[in-house]
């Protein structure tokens, strides 16, 4: 159990210097997660066997003499929505219930090159739409700071299996904040990288131009570590994936030195709707930075406020074509007694989707449709062009900016699930970064009166995110806020 | 815009969702709060609307040179909800 | 009433890239079922496209090839519709900027040039082929799935079957040319839409169009559209009006019948799709295509009417075969040989031979330098016309030279006169009595000459066993 507590760098150096073996360490992840996924239900598919496999594979290597990778042994959650062949990959749909993917998503080739050890696949909103975990068909996550409580969304399960100690790293994704909001509820570092960064082949999409694989932690160093395994340009099987300059060496470049580093605070996303301990720790963290010798000054960015309808029209839209290929037909649910073509599509799909899911596709499929096209997704994508272009002049002036991740702390489990419009206004601090295609990253500053961890966004622009693990880095070592377990 | 009860209805059709039932009203009263949400777009000037194409990367490639991994037994038949004569099977489809 | 036919086409040809177009998987026809896939291509959750380059490099080449525009700045679109053969729910195809606009394609019906403007060329995927045979439902074979397609969009400008016709053969000949399809009808490579309408002879109007699909050959495309013709004469001079609607054409039945109305259109909520990413294609790339074009059918044909005297039907029987007209082109640009005897060979036994044997001019052994010199042999006396016919054989089947091949069948003409003074008068003594009927009057100059050619196995040039024996016999 104790092993558990200790980073992945600390795990890594443990395992190079052969104090523990890998099958040691994800025999404790097993055994921690028999102790207290009851209470957190993050994972889906416990992959004991074939984790038990790569730990053995790894420890041979290393017993042969060969020198392996920092990630080599250590265990990593992934995400229900990346592809693992031969294991359960069910976007925690009920249309996916019994989906086998025959193939790997392109990071869990990396992972295995790596040595990393894949423990399981952890629970989401249902094809990723959503910001608590509620939508999942499958069970219930609750967040380890409080079990009542949302682990947020859609990458829930990545966020609350790391902060309830069952792994010290996990894979989510990112399309409108599913990585930043639930490592904010969480208490852990939750990276969502610049788009193309990291190869998409193999994520079960929700929005393909949104859509972004980034690394969960509990220290930005281990957020690093994670990132440098799984970036990379992939040209045979993403053409949206690019060369990021840092390929591969965040972790060996990190430099916690803020002086002269210039930090936007931009006023339009610390207004009305946020709430005020969420504000007052942001700007606590401000002023940390400030006392670090960093420059921090107030910025503007007025189009965040149609962040949300530009967000819901673009991923919705693309969201309707891409969920158009589960009808019935080829994996996954098809519906009972069906006569004809006809009833296959719309019963395995009325059936198959849950409710939020097809809110999101009747909302694209309104917006792709003759006569509203231009209003609104043609506008949408001219206004995507505009927020583009404020950050970029943002970027000008700033280095990082930074901003609460959302309005509140976790809210209470099954407290928001009537109106999904009061949901969607929890994304308002996350959604603007995928349209501008930048990285952002979370981590924790604070607790809020319930010990309910608080979480900050720092924003970097394209391909910066080492700037923003600098900055995390310089945070955390200030504030102490690191590695935080929740006591379960 | 507003939306009406006849075009989400036949928004559902495109979707091939089901456009019956109880299930489906709240679905559609759904739809009214969502479009009006992202109806707030219409506020926002612009002076160029033209669909551009993005260019900030251009031109991804495959050379052309064949390679198979794959075999239907190993990539189609294992999730096929039927799988018959070497494919996924439907009912008989006549157009 | 006299009405006019206004037609359209939309025409698919399938590319003969190696692999697909969106996956590496083969794109060869003719495979087992579903044994060309992979997760792309038939669909698989979390699978991506990735464009292949041979695609944009051979729907240009159409693209100059018929006198486009190239949008050298293109993207790819989805078009979404639900269909068992499509396994993604949308095709990726090209929507409002398509890698080719307005182009011209030029052709002779009855010996008149017409033209029929290209409206766009734009890159697409095939789809999969849905099987009925097997089972008492459907099975889906996604090896279609992903085979590059380029279809090409006419404007409104044919005005009968037979235009049509011609225009789709130019497509065929042009894409042959061009090496990008292999233009095998049976196997679906080339297939059309048809849009008809008909209006009052000198009205400029259009009228309402009807599209036709599932037509399969270009025989087919005319019987569809003189049924369709005279089905919207009929409908209207009995008081009808054409509606705008889908048929499906059945050339067994011979009829059309309809698929669907412009009620039930569909909607395919096009949009540029987000997991592909621009394509450019700069000026040395667009020049490396241009310069792979070769000179094209319509000209070729007005270069063999104009400049070596052909008739329509010779310059179009060559002009028809890219290997053929090079093999001219080439011949007569040796300089050796006449191109008309260079053209007469190609027309006439190396044609036959082709038919005959079934094979393609490029899979042979011959080459325009072997005919060349062949031509030659025959030319200098060398050789026989008839032998000439029997070298030509060889030439296709072995590497070996037109001369080789002489030497080792012994088909050199013997042109000496001293040798075949020799021969002949040896004749005339071994044949008494033909010279005996030749004194009385008779013709026996063609025994004789069989004769000589007899003793000199084949071999003695005719025209100088004729002459020298017409001396031989003067002198008796």
């Amino acid at each position: 159990m104790e092993l558990m507590k200790k980073t992945a760098a600390e795990l890594s150096a443990m395992l190079e210097r052969k104090e523990v073996s890998a099958v040691e360490l994800a025999k404790a992840a097993f055994a921690r997660t028999a102790e207290v996924d009851g209470k957190v239900g993050a994972y889906l598919t416990v992959a004991e066997d074939p984790a038990l496999a790569a730990a053995e594979a790894v420890d041979r290597r290393r017993a042969a003499g060969e020198t392996l990778p920092p990630l080599a042994g250590v265990p990593v959650a992934v995400k229900d929505n990346i592809c693992t062949e031969g294991t359960l990959t069910t976007c925690a749909s009920k249309m996916l219930y019994n989906f086998v993917p025959p193939y790997n998503a392109t990071v869990i080739e990396k992972l295995t090159e790596n040595g990393a050890v894949v423990t399981g696949k952890v629970n989401m909103d249902e094809f990723a739409m959503g910001s608590s975990c509620e939508n999942s068909a499958m069970k219930v996550t609750h967040n380890p700071h409080g079990l009542d409580r949302v682990p947020g969304g859609s990458s829930g399960g990545s966020a609350a299996v790391v902060a309830a100690g069952e792994v010290p790293l996990s894979l989510g994704s990112d399309t409108g904040g599913s990585i930043r909001q639930p490592a904010s509820f969480c208490g852990v570092v939750g990276l969502k990288p610049t788009y193309g960064a990291v190869s998409r082949y193999g994520l079960i999409a929700f929005a393909s131009s949104l859509d972004q694989i980034g690394p969960f932690a509990r220290t930005v160093e281990d957020a690093a570590m994670l990132m440098d395994a799984i970036v990379g340009h992939d040209p045979l099987h993403d053409s949206t994936s690019a060369k990021a300059p840092f390929e591969g060496s965040l972790r060996a470049n990190l430099n916690a030195d803020m002086k002269g580093v210039r930090i936007g605070l931009p006023k339009e996303y610390f207004g009305a709707g946020i709430s005020d301990e969420v504000r007052a720790s942001v700007l606590a963290a401000a002023d940390t930075y400030k006392a670090l010798g960093a420059e921090v000054f107030e910025i503007s960015l007025p189009l965040v406020e149609y962040a949300l309808p530009i967000y819901y029209i673009l991923s919705s839209a693309e969201a309707s074509s891409n969920l158009a290929r589960f009808d019935g037909v080829k994996y996954g649910y098809r519906a009972e007694g069906c006569e004809e073509l006809l009833d296959i599509y719309v019963k395995s799909r009325s059936q198959g989707f849950g409710q939020e899911v097809q809110r999101r596709i009747m909302l694209g499929t309104y917006v792709l449709s003759s006569g509203y096209y231009d209003a609104y997704y043609k506008k949408a994508r001219a206004a995507q062009r505009k927020i583009r272009a404020e950050f970029a002049a943002a970027f000008e002036t700033c280095d990082v900016i930074l901003t609460p991740v959302a309005p509140t702390t976790a809210y209470e489990i099954g407290s928001r699930t009537t109106n999904p419009l009061e949901m969607y206004a929890g994304d308002i601090c996350t959604v603007s970064i995928n349209i501008a295609g930048l990285p952002a990253m979370v981590q924790p500053c604070g607790f809020d009166g319930n010990r309910l961890p608080i979480g900050m966004q720092l924003i970097g622009p394209r391909f910066g995110e080492q700037k923003l693990m600098n900055a995390g880095l310089a945070y955390e070592q200030a504030s102490g806020l690191k590695n935080i377990i929740a006591a379960l | 815009m507003a939306i009406t009860r006849q075009e989400i209805e036949h928004i559902a059709v495109l979707a091939r969702l089901d456009s019956t039932g109880g299930i489906f009203d709240r679905l559609a009263e759904d739809m009214q709060g969502i479009v009006g949400m992202v109806d707030k777009l219409q506020e926002l000037q612009l002076d160029d609307l033209n669909d551009v194409i993005d260019t900030e990367r251009k031109n991804a490639f495959h050379e052309d040179e064949p390679v198979q991994h794959f075999t239907p037994d190993r990539l189609i038949a294992p999730n096929a909800p039927t799988f018959e004569a070497g494919g996924v099977s439907v009912p008989r489809v006549v157009e | 009433m006299k009405y006019e036919a206004v037609i359209g086409l939309e025409v698919h040809a399938e590319l003969s890239t190696k692999s697909k177009i969106y996956c590496s998987c083969s794109a060869k026809f003719g495979a087992g079922i579903n044994t060309h896939t992979c997760p792309v291509c038939t669909g698989m959750p979390g699978a991506l496209p990735v464009l292949n380059r041979q695609v944009v490099h051979y729907a240009a080449k159409m693209g100059l090839a018929t006198g486009c525009t190239i949008n050298q700045l293109c993207k790819a679109d989805r078009k979404n519709y639900f269909y068992p053969d499509l396994p993604k729910a949308y095709q990726i195809s090209q929507f409002d900027v398509p890698i080719c606009e307005n182009g011209e394609v030029w052709f002779y019906v009855n010996g008149e040039k017409k033209c029929c403007r290209l409206e766009r060329i734009h890159f697409e995927e095939d789809a999969g082929k849905l099987l009925h045979e097997e089972i008492d439902g459907t099975v889906v074979d996604f090896n279609r799935c992903g085979v590059p397609l380029i279809e090409m969009v006419t404007r409104p400008d044919l005005r009968s079957s037979a235009e049509a016709k011609e225009f789709l053969e130019t497509i065929k000949t042009t894409l042959s040319y061009l090496d990008i399809c292999d233009c095998k009808m049976e196997e679906g490579s080339i297939r059309c839409d048809i849009n008809v309408s008909i209006r009052p002879e000198g009205s400029e109007e259009l009228g309402t169009r009807v599209e036709m699909k599932n037509v399969n050959t270009f025989s087919g495309a005319v019987r569809a559209i003189d049924y369709e013709i005279k089905r919207q004469i009929d409908l209207v001079e009995a008081g009808g009006t054409v509606q705008q609607e889908t048929r499906r054409w059945d050339d067994v039945k011979m009829k059309n019948t309809v698929m669907r109305t412009k009620e039930d259109a569909q909607d395919y909520r096009y949009f540029p799709d987000p997991d592909l990413i621009a394509v450019e294609i700069d000026d040395a790339w667009l020049e490396k295509i241009r310069s792979e074009i070769p000179e094209l059918p319509v000209s070729r044909y007005e270069r063999y009417r104009n400049e070596y005297g052909m008739t329509a039907m010779e310059a179009r029987q060559l002009s028809d075969s890219f290997a053929k007209a090079t093999m001219l082109d080439e011949a007569a640009a040796s300089g050796k040989v006449k191109p008309k005897a260079a053209a007469n060979w190609i027309l006439s036994d190396v044609s036959k031979y082709l038919n005959d044997t079934e094979k393609e001019l490029e899979a042979t052994a011959l080459t325009s330098e072997k005919l060349v010199d062949l031509i030659c042999l025959i030319d200098s006396g060398t050789i026989s016309g008839n032998a000439g016919k029997k070298v030509l054989v060889q030439l296709f089947e072995t590497d070996e030279s037109a001369e080789q091949i002489v030497e080792r069948l012994g088909l050199k003409q013997v042109s000496d006169e001293g040798a075949i003074l020799s021969i002949v008068q040896d004749v005339l003594a071994k044949n008494e009595k033909a010279v005996a009927d030749f004194k009385a009057g008779k013709n026996v100059t063609g025994f004789l000459v069989g004769q000589c050619m007899k003793a000199s196995k084949g071999q003695g040039n005719p025209q100088v066993i004729n002459k020298l024996l017409a001396a031989e016999l003067q002198k008796l």
